[in-house]
C-alpha cells in the first residue's frame, strides 16, 4: 500500500465520523452536548481539509499512483 | 320512589362529588399528607358512606358536614401557602432526630419514637450503621430522612473528578405496539424517522412492547418476543474508535515522512484529534 493510499484511509475514516457526528448533533435533545458535537465536525472539517490537501500534493509528486 | 332505587342513585352521585372533592383536596400521597388531611379524608369518606346507605336522612346535613370537610383543609392549605407562621402552626415543624452523628434523645421523646423505630427507619433509609449518619430528621408527615456522612454516600462522577455528558429524560415514544405521536413531536421527530428506524432494526411496531428514546436521540426498543435479540446500538462506541484509529495514524505518517512540512502538518492534527478525544469521550463513551 502507498503512502497516499494509506492517507486516504484515514481521510475516509475521518470523513465517517464526522458524518456520523453531523446525526448526532442533530438529534441530540441537549445543547450543550450538540455544541461539544459541532466543535467536534469543525475539528474534523480542519483535519479532513489538511489531509485533502497532502493527498492532492502526493498525488502530484508519484502520478503512476494516482486513483489508488 | 323504591328505597333501593334512592340508595342506588345517591350513591352514584355521592361517588362522583367524592371524586371530585378529593381531584380538588389535592395529589399528594396520602401517606404523605400532615394528619389533619387524613382525618378529613376519613371523615368524608365516612359522611358519603352514611348519606349513601340512607342513616343521614336529610341529604342537605350531609352534603353541609361533607362541604365543610372539603372546604377547611383547602382554606387551610390556603393559609398556609400566605403565611409561614400559619403553616408551621398547621403543619407542625420537622424534628431534628440525629444531629452531627448524635441522638437527640429530647427529640425522640418529643415524637414519642423509641431507639428500636429510630433504628428501623434508619435501616429503611439504607443506614444500618448508626455511624454513618450524619444527620436524621423526622418530617412534617412522619417520614424520617437521613444525611449520610460525607465520606459514607455514594460515589458521584462529580466526586470522581469525572466529566460526564448531560442527559435529558427519556421519552417514551412506543408503547404496547402504538406510537405515541405526542411524544415524537416533543422530539422534533415524526412517524417517518420511526419507521425508518424500525426498518433498520428489522422490525415492525406492532411487534414493540416498548420504545424509547434518550437525550442523545438513540432508539432503544423492548419486543413481545423476548427470544428475538436486537443488536444493541454501537454507533457512538464506533465514533471515538474512528477517531482513535485517525489519530494513531496521523501520528504514525507523523513518523514517516520525510517532508518537514508534512511532519508539521501531520503532528499538529494528531495533537487536535487528541484534544477532540478528551472532549468527546464523556459524551460517547458513557
Amino acid at each position: 500500500m502507498t503512502v497516499a493510499s494509506q492517507v486516504k484511509q484515514t481521510l475516509a475514516g475521518l470523513k465517517g465520523v464526522q458524518g456520523t457526528l453531523r446525526i448526532y448533533s442533530t438529534q441530540t435533545q441537549d445543547d450543550e452536548t450538540a455544541a461539544i458535537y459541532k466543535e467536534a465536525i469543525e475539528t474534523t472539517e480542519a483535519v479532513i481539509n489538511d489531509l485533502e490537501k497532502r493527498v492532492q500534493f502526493l498525488e502530484y509528486q508519484e502520478p503512476q499512483y494516482k486513483g489508488n | 320512589m323504591q328505597m333501593w332505587l334512592q340508595i342506588l342513585f345517591r350513591s352514584i352521585a355521592l361517588f362522583i362529588l367524592v371524586l371530585i372533592a378529593t381531584r380538588i383536596l389535592g395529589k399528594r400521597n396520602i401517606a404523605r399528607v400532615p394528619s389533619y388531611k387524613l382525618v378529613s379524608y376519613f371523615a368524608i369518606a365516612i359522611i358519603a358512606t352514611l348519606i349513601s346507605v340512607n342513616i343521614i336522612k336529610e341529604v342537605a346535613f350531609g352534603l353541609i358536614a361533607l362541604g365543610v370537610w372539603v372546604l377547611l383543609p383547602l382554606l387551610l392549605d390556603y393559609l398556609s401557602l400566605r403565611s409561614k407562621r400559619l403553616h408551621d402552626l398547621i403543619n407542625g415543624k420537622e424534628t431534628v432526630l440525629v444531629k452531627h452523628g448524635k441522638i437527640m434523645e429530647e427529640s425522640l421523646k418529643q415524637t414519642r419514637l423509641t431507639g428500636e423505630e429510630l433504628l428501623r427507619e434508619l435501616r429503611s433509609k439504607n443506614a444500618f450503621n448508626l455511624a454513618d449518619v450524619e444527620f436524621a430528621v423526622m418530617e412534617t408527615t412522619g417520614e424520617i430522612n437521613v444525611y449520610l456522612k460525607s465520606d459514607k454516600k455514594p460515589v458521584t462522577g462529580h466526586d470522581l473528578g469525572v466529566k460526564t455528558a448531560p442527559q435529558a429524560e427519556p421519552q417514551t415514544i412506543i408503547l404496547d405496539g402504538n406510537s405515541l405521536n405526542e411524544s415524537l413531536a416533543s422530539l422534533g421527530l415524526n412517524k417517518e424517522w420511526l419507521r425508518i428506524q424500525l426498518e433498520n432494526k428489522g422490525v415492525s411496531l406492532d411487534n414493540v412492547f416498548l420504545g424509547q428514546v434518550d437525550s442523545s436521540g438513540d432508539l432503544y426498543l423492548d419486543l413481545f418476543a423476548d427470544s428475538i435479540e436486537l443488536p444493541e446500538s454501537k454507533v457512538k462506541e464506533m465514533i471515538y474508535a474512528n477517531v482513535e484509529k485517525a489519530q494513531a495514524s496521523l501520528s504514525t505518517f507523523a513518523l514517516e515522512t520525510e517532508d518537514d512540512s508534512a511532519k508539521v502538518m501531520y503532528e499538529k492534527n494528531a495533537r487536535k484529534l487528541k484534544q477532540l478525544m478528551v472532549k468527546l469521550y464523556p459524551c460517547l463513551l458513557r
